[in-house]
């Protein structure tokens, strides 16, 4: 019975343990390694070609809430806002036969879409709004990229404290997908620059911290090991997984 | 059996460590699909420094110190959801909370599967599950614990009432879990839009999914209490057979 009684006890204190046991075993990058072994299979098993579900106007909510950070601050920024964004450019290079450098007007030449969906965040809220612009993949296509590229990564105008810019990256499925949008438009107006103007991501069948906000430059790349952290992205970088659909 | 009932039982405190670690990230859960303050059941916050409150369909009460405002696992009192002693890592930290739950979740998973297999080949899950002779029993074990009555009614190995959790716990609250939280994922949205519907979208499925932890919580402290009572209580012996007896680790 002491035997019993001291189990069940262990079993107790085990459970309120758990946390400063985890707080020490997190230093570990070996440890933080095995556990991001599910990564794959989680990839494996929802990743696909599935589109996200898509909805009726009256789902859309009266405000969208801003994810990650607001506005960048940095004068780069602002003069680009202070020109209404004439002076934006889009540039679309790395492991390319053709490097393109895009206008507003010249991106809102490509094919384009509307879709309301779900925007999840890591965190674990939802918003649902409508998202407008060009398609993905025509404009990477217009670029003409080499077989050796396998991934998306794209670079943004904001950073953080420490200086760092963000990033994400897709592989080229995801960059496929007919819902992946460089979005300029959000219920039915250009982008304000607290959601990413001019130019963001929107990947609606993975997290929020995928949709990278106030993109400049879009490199096609073979891996994408030697940029920032190596991990794929800014999150990313940080331990939030490369596969954001769970 | 016994392996995959003491692995799942460590997969399961990891589990619910680092679900509340993720659940204080946005401490609020809503019976909607997207966020919707107006459709909030639980929230849990800080409305100045040094006071933490808790709501429940609209009540507020003060709960300094257990939720709202909280040790946050560096020492500190802060404004946190769950206090840092039971969460996974302990301080603020979503990214590895995610890494422990994820993984802990596939173990959880094929522990689940093995120990339905395992105790279906020994024959101990047909002795386990509610029949439907049981389902007349249920009263009148009921009637007897509250002293209604003065002689249980006939059962085997587990009483009506055991089986009765056993079945539920098993059967319907374990893969509700498991469903409700892959319903979070955006790419299991995008994969089986109608199971989210059916949870009444992604925030109802994630309340949902604290509905079901509370579940498992309740019946892991009354299975504890009966494995601790057992010994004590001697008329009451071949009411929890097996079970811990058996599968209790080499210490």
């Amino acid at each position: 019975m002491k035997r019993r009684l001291f189990v069940a006890g262990a079993l107790g204190a085990g459970l309120a343990g758990c946390g400063p046991i985890a707080t020490a075993l997190n230093n570990s990058s070996a440890l933080r390694g095995a556990l991001g072994i599910v990564d794959g299979p989680d990839d494996a098993l929802l990743g696909g070609e599935h589109l996200a579900q898509e909805y009726p106007p009256s789902a859309i909510a009266p405000v969208f809430r801003t994810n990650g950070l607001p506005t960048p601050a940095d004068a780069a920024y602002r003069a680009l806002l202070a020109s209404n964004f004439t002076t934006y450019r889009l540039t679309v290079d790395g492991n390319v036969e053709r490097p393109l450098s895009l206008s507003l007007p010249q991106l809102e030449r490509f094919p384009q879409r509307t879709q309301i969906t779900r925007h999840d965040c890591v965190e674990g809220w939802s918003v649902i709004g409508e998202w407008g612009g060009a398609l993905l993949w025509p404009v990477l296509a217009a670029a003409r990229p080499h077989r050796s590229a396998r991934y998306v990564v794209f670079h943004c105008m904001d950073r953080d404290d420490s200086g760092v810019a963000y990033y994400e990256s897709l592989d080229i499925p995801q960059a496929h997908q007919p819902q992946t949008l460089l979005a300029t438009h959000l219920n039915g107006v250009a982008l304000d620059p607290d959601h990413g103007a001019p130019v963001r991501l929107r990947v609606p069948t993975q997290l929020g911290y995928k949709s990278a906000k106030w993109v400049h430059r879009i490199e096609l790349v073979a891996t994408f090991s030697h940029i920032e952290g190596g991990s794929g992205g800014y999150w990313e970088d940080q331990g939030y997984e490369w596969y954001a659909g769970i | 059996m016994r392996i995959a009932h003491w692995v799942w039982a460590l997969a399961f405190a990891v589990l619910v460590s680092s679900g509340l670690q993720i659940f204080n990230a946005a401490p609020y859960l809503d019976a909607s699909n997207a966020s919707n303050p107006a459709r909030r059941v639980l929230s849990i916050g800080s409305p100045q420094d040094g006071v933490g409150t808790t709501t429940i369909f609209g009540h507020t009460f003060v709960t300094t110190g257990w939720l709202g405002w909280t040790d946050d696992g560096l020492g500190e009192q802060s404004a946190r959801a769950f206090p840092g002693w039971v969460t996974i890592p302990s301080y603020q930290d979503l990214a590895d909370g995610r890494r422990w739950h994820f993984f802990f979740a596939w173990v959880a998973v094929v522990c689940w599967i093995a120990w339905l297999v395992s105790s279906a080949v020994k024959g101990n899950l047909r002795k386990m599950l509610l029949s439907r002779a049981d389902v007349r029993n249920l009263w009148p074990m009921q009637a007897y614990y509250l002293r209604l009555r003065k002689t249980p009614p006939p059962y085997d190995e587990y009483n009506p009432l055991q089986k009765a959790a056993y079945t539920a716990i098993v059967f319907i609250v374990a893969p509700l879990i498991v469903l409700t939280g892959l319903a979070l994922s955006p790419g299991a949205d995008a994969i089986a839009h109608p199971l989210t519907v059916m949870f009444g979208g992604r925030q109802f499925a994630r309340l949902w999914h604290f509905v079901c932890m509370l579940a498992l919580i309740a019946f892991f402290v009354l299975h504890v209490i009966q494995v601790a009572t057992r010994g004590v209580v001697n008329q009451m012996r071949s009411m929890i057979t097996g079970w811990f007896v058996e599968e209790a680790p080499p210490a």
